[in-house]
């Protein structure tokens, strides 16, 4: 087919698809929580608390990194499970 | 239709070719100009406005380290954040509103993905040429020639790139101070952090990843056909018109050849930055940036058949129907919008530039005076959020006798600053008795009509 000549856009693999929508949701997952907290609370007295002083900056960047791992963790788990799940049988659907 | 379904044509395709790198080819036209435009006044503005200045200082300036963002004359503080959900929620209800009336408009000429996108295509093109001349200088071998184009692309990327990291990070602090601290070489390691975060994602996105993001990673691309009716624009190719297609002379009468309009050149997979063909039917990964409009348009001139062979319409004008803008959806989304519009803009016309907060001293109940006099000690917090410095007058309420000391009749707080008073509230001891609700209010010297208070309690001796 002629056709096929022009259309083959070019595919990702489905790992590279999974890895790349886990990092990109998660990250804009991390970006909403990051702005929602840091709204409410300052990491400057927030760190204090526990002693730490390391700068609102730093504490905004631990922050948003804390919450990119957490959504990343979460969103691979729950990538890796729907992917790996025993299917359904064909026939007793 | 023997059309494949979407959910087996990838799959199809795959087996044939497994990583095909799309070559858009370059058209001119309407919708071209339409989104030439759109490029170039979009990432204007973002490169033009962290540089506009409002009396002396950034206009757009979201001042991260001092917990404080300037749009304009107005200053937000981070109690203010309700302003920056509801603006969330408005640019929500507009892109619902928008689809449901044009399609994929956001996706074809608003996306930052988009329009990136296209800026690096023009640095592409201006570096390796044309679609075919690009398609045989990544065949060739590697010669002083494609180094040079293939060099000289990635520069232009790079130093792009970099521009772009340095205005995102501009955003956020002041962008000329950050001029000149990076040409002195002394900028802050998350400062440099973000700015090479951000414009590396510029150029992955940009350079590489491209259609793919839509593809793939875009959760906007896979609901929004829950917008779509068959009132909503959409890009079409008229089969009935089109088919069935072929090659033939441009003398040739199609009529009697038994021919439909199209004469299968696949201009429009050509230009199509995400590889499809438009003649497939709609497909999710159609982005609607209409260069199959142009494309087709331009065959039809040069065959002198009529154009819209490929065009912009809805189904159920393609049902031949006619179709109807004004329908309860559209009115919902619009009511909605008008709603949280009003809203936001009242609520920030009216809004006291003030705020006050105040802490008892949790280390001691109360404080017996010599005197017979029963003192609590507060921190007073007053919160200027205009621009400009202001008189205020402190008062409390809510006990007999209740007097303030530690703060003048009259104090200044700065523009944009918090005033933080030890105050202490004094009474007579036989007007204390327990806990007693008191209220203090701020009140601007200059108009009683800007006032704020806060509630707190007055302590006394229980016996």
């Amino acid at each position: 087919m002629i056709q096929e000549k022009y259309r083959g856009a070019r595919q990702w693999s489905r790992n590279k698809q999974a890895v790349a929508t886990v990092i990109w949701i998660s990250f804009l997952a991390a970006s909403v929580a990051t702005m929602v907290f840091f709204a409410l609370f300052d990491p400057v007295e927030l760190l204090a608390t526990v002693d730490i002083d390391v700068g609102r900056q730093s504490g905004y960047a631990i922050g948003f990194f804390f919450f990119w791992i957490i959504s990343a963790g979460c969103s691979a788990i729950t990538a890796w499970l729907v992917r790996t799940a025993p299917k359904r049988d064909q026939l007793n659907q | 239709m023997s059309q494949p379904t979407q959910t087996d044509r990838p799959r199809a395709a795959a087996l044939y070719e497994s990583a095909k790198k799309i070559y858009p080819r370059e058209i001119d036209g309407r919708f071209a100009k339409l989104s030439k435009l759109a490029t170039y006044s979009l990432l204007g503005l973002f490169y033009i406005v962290p540089w506009l200045m409002w009396d002396d200082r950034q206009a757009f300036l979201f001042d991260l380290p001092a917990r404080k963002f300037y749009l304009l004359g107005l200053t937000l503080w981070p109690q203010d954040f309700i302003y920056l959900a509801w603006l969330l929620m408005m640019a929500a209800f507009a892109l619902f509103f928008f689809t449901a009336l044009g399609g994929r408009l956001w996706c074809g000429f608003a996306c930052p993905q988009t329009v990136w996108t296209e800026a690096f295509i023009w640095m592409e093109q201006w570096t390796e040429g044309t679609r075919s001349q690009r398609m045989k200088l990544d065949k060739a071998p590697w010669t002083w020639n494609k180094l040079r184009r293939k060099g000289s692309k990635q520069l232009l990327w790079i130093a792009f790139s970099l521009w772009t990291g340095f205005t995102f990070v501009g955003y956020f602090m002041p962008i000329r101070q950050l001029g000149v601290d990076i040409l002195a070489l002394n900028v802050g390691g998350w400062t440099l952090f973000w700015g090479l975060f951000y414009g590396f994602a510029t150029y992955g996105n940009a350079g590489y990843m491209r259609e793919q993001v839509c593809k793939y990673m875009c959760p906007y691309a896979r609901f929004q056909s829950a917008m779509f009716d068959h009132d909503t624009l959409i890009i079409s190719y008229d089969e009935q018109r089109g088919e069935p297609r072929g090659g033939r002379k441009r003398s040739a009468d199609r009529k009697a050849e038994g021919l439909g309009d199209c004469i299968d050149c696949h201009l429009c997979v050509q230009v199509c930055p995400t590889g499809i063909d438009i003649r497939d039917g709609l497909q999710y990964d159609c982005i609607a940036c209409a260069a199959c409009i142009d494309a087709c348009d331009s065959v039809m001139d040069k065959m002198d058949y009529p154009r819209g062979l490929v065009r912009y319409t809805t189904e159920r004008s393609m049902q031949g129907e006619k179709t109807r803008v004004l329908r309860p959806r559209m009115f919902v989304y619009a009511t909605l919008l008008t709603v949280l519009m009003t809203a936001l803009i009242t609520s920030m016309a009216t809004r006291t530039p003030i705020m006050l907060d105040v802490i008892r001293d949790r280390n001691a109940l109360y404080r017996e005076l010599p005197g017979g006099l029963i003192e609590n000690i507060y921190t007073v917090k007053v919160i200027n959020q205009s621009n400009d410095a202001r008189d205020f007058h402190l008062s409390v309420d809510g006990v007999p006798g209740l007097t303030l000391d530690g703060v003048a009749d009259k104090f200044t707080v700065k523009g944009g600053a918090v005033l933080s008073l030890p105050v202490r509230a004094r009474t007579d001891r036989k007007n204390a008795y327990g806990i007693m609700n008191i209220t203090f209010s701020v009140t601007a010297a200059d108009d009683t009509g800007v006032s704020v208070t806060e509630d707190s309690r007055f302590l006394g001796p229980t016996t």
